[in-house]
């Protein structure tokens, strides 16, 4: 595949790596392996990337593939992710305002969505990312239906571990 | 206002991921080896159609060539070797075009419904395997039990059900414990797979 498409790639993805990081923090549970599983994604996506038409949005094809991967192709494997730039958000934040309660609200949601199952995982970033239940149906494969029955018992397995 | 869609409101703010990698680094990445189990499938299922049949060609051919001769089995193993062979390239032919059906762009359940029948194609290729070793076994014994030779030299007054079921015992015996083996690995191996398949299942 030529370089010029290589770099189009690399450009995409990285304007719109948060989906890929908000997969793997809740798919995985430390930080090598969250680096592991954002490399295996981005593997997958650019084996998918010549064949996207543009059909469907960027972000929805993203997650498509992002969950495909977490979920039934991942395996954890013993590499060491080698990156030129890794900077701490919080080390930036001491100089700005920093609000502790929806920082430490976000690390709770994030703790509770580990804990669900890999379905309920997927169903749980999809509702807080706001997508339909047409497009929830239609990425997970099932009827729209059986997204909504899925959706709610996932919301209710979600704040009975928030509220235990 | 419900207690999850407050959290919606703190999901949308969150600041970006302390993990971050530039283009260079993606563009590293993707020159990076798979760890996919896709990868995985594909090795183990070649091992599990070369070995039994390697076993074939590895054994020795003087001698059972000679079995074979001495007991009239030649036609017969031609035949099942015949049989063998269409039915692999049909198993082969099977487990490519399901292999190649296996891409990460489909829905979660269709990835999932393809790889659990991609493993389905190589499960029904063992036991296949097993079923034609049994009938080959049972085939050969009935020759090999009824024939004059095996006949004068067994001591006098043995029983042919005895030597029957031993034959059966020990053969079935070993058979099971390569069918055990396998359903271990088969089942740890994909295990999560089919759970997860199930789950996106009920209610269907």
């Amino acid at each position: 595949m030529s370089q010029e498409l290589e770099k189009k790639f690399a450009s995409e993805l990285e304007k719109n790596q948060g989906i890929i990081h908000k997969v793997c923090r809740s798919y995985t549970n430390n930080e090598t392996a969250h680096k592991d599983l954002f490399q295996e994604i981005t593997i997958q996506l650019w084996k998918a990337y010549p064949k996207f038409r543009g059909d469907s949005k960027f972000s929805t094809w993203m997650y498509r593939v992002a969950f495909n991967t977490a979920i039934s192709l991942y395996r954890k494997s013993k590499r060491s992710i080698e990156t030129t730039q890794i900077y701490d958000n919080l080390k930036e934040l001491e100089f700005q305002d920093y609000d502790d309660t929806k920082d430490q609200q976000l690390k709770l949601l994030y703790n509770a969505i580990y804990s669900l199952n890999d379905i309920e995982k997927a169903l749980a970033l999809l509702y807080l990312e706001d997508k339909s239940y047409k497009e929830i149906a239609g990425m997970l494969g099932i009827s729209e239906v059986n997204a909504r029955v899925k959706m709610n018992r996932t919301k209710t397995k979600l704040k009975n571990i928030l509220n235990p | 206002m419900d207690q999850l869609e407050k959290l919606k409101n703190v999901w949308k703010d969150q600041s970006e991921s302390t993990i971050k990698f530039t283009e260079s680094d993606i563009y590293n990445m993707v020159h990076q080896r798979s760890s996919s189990i896709v990868k995985w499938i594909l090795i183990i299922s070649i091992l599990e159609f070369v070995l039994p049949n390697l076993f074939i060609l590895f054994s020795d051919f003087e001698s059972t060539k000679t079995v074979y001769q001495n007991y009239g089995l030649n036609d017969s193993m031609l035949v099942y070797t015949i049989i063998h062979v269409i039915v692999i390239l049909g198993f082969i032919y099977l487990f490519y075009k399901n292999y190649k059906n296996i891409n990460a762009e489909c829905s979660v359940k269709d990835l999932l419904h393809n790889i659990l029948k991609t493993r389905k194609t190589v499960k029904y290729y063992i036991y296949y395997n097993l079923t034609m070793a049994a009938i080959i076994g049972i085939h050969v014994f009935y020759i090999v039990f009824n024939s004059e030779q095996f006949i004068n030299k067994l001591p006098t007054n043995t029983s042919m059900v005895m030597i029957w079921l031993v034959a059966i015992g020990i053969f079935a015996f070993f058979l099971f414990l390569f069918w055990c083996f396998y359903r271990i690995i088969y089942g740890f191996f994909l295990k999560k797979l089919k759970n997860n398949y199930a789950e996106l299942q009920e209610a269907e």
